[in-house]
């Protein structure tokens, strides 16, 4: 048999694209809708998708209370509780969530997690994040960011402390930043233990990956750019005496698809024309932890920006796109604000199949994190147009073969 | 009178472990039986035989279970409290508005040693900080107006920013902006349940709580505790009302179902308390005795209401806000 690749349906409220909530067919009550949820996971099940993902940030995603507002994004379910409840109406998806380790303890994140594997039949997985905004650190009496290089200590203990509870590790941990004294009581995992996902990419983030993770979830535009973090993450595992298939790499990508190219293209188009411009040079700012891009010139160039201790990494793919396109700030921002910094195609599902089939059989990806720009539109179209294509080219399953995330995924069961 | 159920999921030695399909069926016949809520036990205090933690146990039964309450224990140790705000108001939103939370004045012995707090907290410390994390919660779950969300798309108006409102607290222990990203409940506010009160909580229960479980003891006593915290109520400006005090009563099966049915109604009749919290063990074999035997003897004398009145877990409580009162 070949490879197959793994599919992730990223999950997010009214759809990925920033105006998504403002499309007439997109589901706008998503937030605070359990049935809906309900339906894309199912929706995804059906497909046979390896995992349906949700992101996390406690606390709002925009500062600005009027930008914010014109946005969908400051509502919605907590994932753990939103997560729980579909572990109960599906039975074979696997089901993975963010996590923070900088507002969170390690011995109550690895108990909720076990406890959401348990409800699932072994099918949960936590995505391991540090926090980078202000405003959630706001919301946790601090006074200011962690350095990058703190912040990732912080989670290589917390994530050193959640596998040895999970592997059922007996003697208590008194470390720097945690200290538990007790295992976690709760049975061993259905899996052997939850799946660790991890998204960081900067140079500290691929270590902490190439040493904990299962999966690594990866934003990346070009071919050439998911080839070289592939081969450099896949190359550090040695050291951690793991193997390159350990890790399953998953960029994301948001795809547009119809039964014609130009048919899709008139559906991204009409989503690009929802996006009021503050609301995307607001988004682009974030995503540069810089606070004052409305000054410069709306179709003029990216100013120079100084280093963040924000998203390095994210930072990094932005400017190179800016630069390496000439694309002014308005460009920009409905550019990343339409796929947040993701991979995108538009197309019909021969050629996004195509795409995906490259980077795939190029060794610049082992799988891919679905982002429908609206919900639930998109997820069927990906869901009825690409899967089958997918399938018919031997490159998906048509069926479930394991129970487990970890069988789906084909992981080791760890000892 | 009002009736709570609360489950000791952890099984007792030797039986076996409740696993999911078990819990949902007993819930669901707690349901038929018209039950105002299930409080789901919860502890990070030590090892435990079953295999879920509350709040995401309380998740799953929200969506096999429709009109019956859902609590889950919390502790005020193991979560920060914009965390637990927010899981409780998703789980609120998820069971469309039949969600509350216990929190236990009591400090576990064991627990914040594993919540990297070896030294622990002083008993004073523990209550100040608890009330200080109530009034959090509370407040984070007040963020957003019932009419905030606009879902104008050809407007542009998701939300009318007004009424998004931040909490600004800053505290001995915590500082917390605000607001939730979680939208209000359909009850207003999840339900706040408190329960293990030394003399010391009483105020701070009477101010905050919807729901107080209080231990069980002679009718007399239960009259006079009953009596103190509805006045504490009415000091801190309360309607009385708008706090329930459930005696708790551990159900033992060989008192049999008429001595149980005649013990809640000597209480109840003596003005002793608003009604029931009855404790069960996570046994089979207690499980299906309620439900075969007691609740039956409960219905026959009239003592649990027939069907439900609303659909949220305040209307079941006769309690003020939100949803269809």
């Amino acid at each position: 048999m070949t490879a197959r690749m793994k599919l992730g349906a990223f999950l997010w409220a009214t759809g990925h694209h920033i105006a998504a909530w403002r499309h007439p067919k997109a589901h706008v009550t998503a937030g605070i809708d359990i049935d809906h949820y309900i339906q894309l996971a199912r929706t995804a099940e059906a497909a046979k998708f390896d995992m349906v993902f949700c992101e996390d940030a406690a606390g709002l995603r925009e500062a600005n209370v009027g930008i914010a507002s014109q946005t969908s994004r400051s509502i919605g379910f907590e994932p753990i509780s939103l997560l729980s409840a579909l572990a109960v109406q599906t039975s074979r998806i696997g089901l993975v969530s963010t996590a923070s380790t900088s507002y969170n303890e390690p011995y109550g994140l690895a108990r909720t997690f076990l406890s959401l594997d348990h409800l699932s039949g072994g099918r949960a997985g936590w995505n391991l994040v540090t926090s980078a905004s202000p405003i959630e650190a706001a919301n946790f009496g601090s006074t200011g960011l962690k350095p990058h290089a703190d912040r990732y200590e912080r989670a290589r203990e917390f994530a050193e402390v959640v596998t040895g509870l999970w592997h059922g590790k007996a003697s208590g941990h008194d470390g720097q930043s945690f200290s538990v004294r007790d295992p976690l009581g709760l049975p061993r995992s259905p899996q052997g233990a939850p799946v660790m996902v991890q998204a960081g990419a900067s140079d500290v983030g691929r270590d902490l990956a190439a040493r904990t993770a299962d999966v690594v979830f990866t934003a990346a535009q070009t071919f050439e750019e998911a080839k070289a973090f592939y081969d450099d993450l896949k190359g550090r595992m040695a050291t951690y005496g793991r193997e390159p298939d350990d890790i399953k790499i998953m960029p994301g990508v948001s795809p547009v698809v119809a039964e014609t190219e130009a048919e899709a293209r008139e559906k991204h188009e009409e989503l690009q024309a929802l996006i009021p411009d503050d609301v995307g040079v607001a988004l682009l700012s974030s995503y540069l932890s810089i606070s004052d891009l409305w000054r410069y010139p709306i179709d003029g160039p990216l100013p120079e920006l100084p280093e963040s201790e924000g998203m390095k990494s994210r930072q990094a793919l932005v400017v190179e796109q800016s630069r390496r396109d000439g694309l002014s700030i308005r460009q920009l921002a409905r550019h990343f604000a339409g796929a947040r910094g993701h991979w995108r195609i538009v197309g019909t599902a021969a050629q996004v199949a195509d795409e995906l089939q490259a980077w795939f059989e190029g060794g610049a990806a082992d799988g891919f994190n679905v982002m429908p720009s609206y919900f639930p539109g998109e997820l069927d179209a990906f869901a009825t147009l690409v899967v089958p294509e997918l399938q018919r080219r031997g490159l998906f399953r048509r069926d479930y073969e394991g129970r487990t995330l970890r069988e789906h995924l084909g992981l080791k069961r760890p000892a | 009178m009002h009736l709570a159920i609360s489950l000791n999921i952890a099984a007792a030695t030797g039986e076996a472990v409740l696993d999911f399909s078990r819990i949902s069926k007993f819930v669901r016949q707690a349901e038929a039986a018209g039950v105002d809520m299930v409080a789901i036990s919860d502890t990070a205090d030590g090892p435990s035989s079953s295999p879920f933690e509350a709040t995401t146990l309380l998740a799953a039964l929200a969506t096999v279970t429709d009109k019956i309450g859902l609590v889950a224990a919390a502790s005020t140790v193991a979560h920060q409290p914009y965390n637990l705000a927010r899981r409780f108001a998703s789980l609120d939103i998820i069971s469309h508005g039949r969600a509350g939370w216990h929190a236990t004045m009591a400090q576990g012995s064991r627990e914040a040693a594993n919540f990297s707090r070896p030294e622990g907290f002083s008993d004073t410390d523990f209550r100040r900080r608890a009330e200080e994390y109530i009034g959090i919660v509370q407040g984070l779950w007040q963020g957003w107006d019932a009419d905030a969300l606009l879902f104008d798309k050809t407007g542009g108006r998701f939300h009318d920013p007004e009424k998004m409102h931040l909490l600004d607290h800053k505290g001995e222990f915590f500082s917390v902006r605000g607001p939730l990203n979680v939208a209000r409940s359909p009850q207003d506010t999840p339900v706040l349940v408190l329960s293990d009160l030394s003399e010391a909580d009483l105020d701070i229960a009477a101010r905050t709580a919807d729901v107080i479980l209080l231990e069980s003891g002679s009718v007399d006593s239960a009259k006079v505790r009953f009596d103190d915290l509805k006045r504490r109520a009415m000091a801190a400006g309360r309607d009385p009302d708008a706090v329930k005090v459930l005696t708790s009563i551990s159900f033992a099966p060989d008192d049999g179902p008429a001595a149980t049915a005649d013990r809640l109604e000597t209480q109840l009749r003596a003005k002793s308390c608003d009604g029931f919290n009855i404790q069960l063990s996570a046994q089979h074999s207690a499980l299906g005795d309620f439900v075969d035997h007691i609740l039956p003897a409960l219905r026959q004398r009239g003592l649990v209401q027939e069907g439900y009145r609303g659909t949220t877990l305040r209307s079941h409580l006769r309690l003020d806000g939100g949803g269809d009162q």
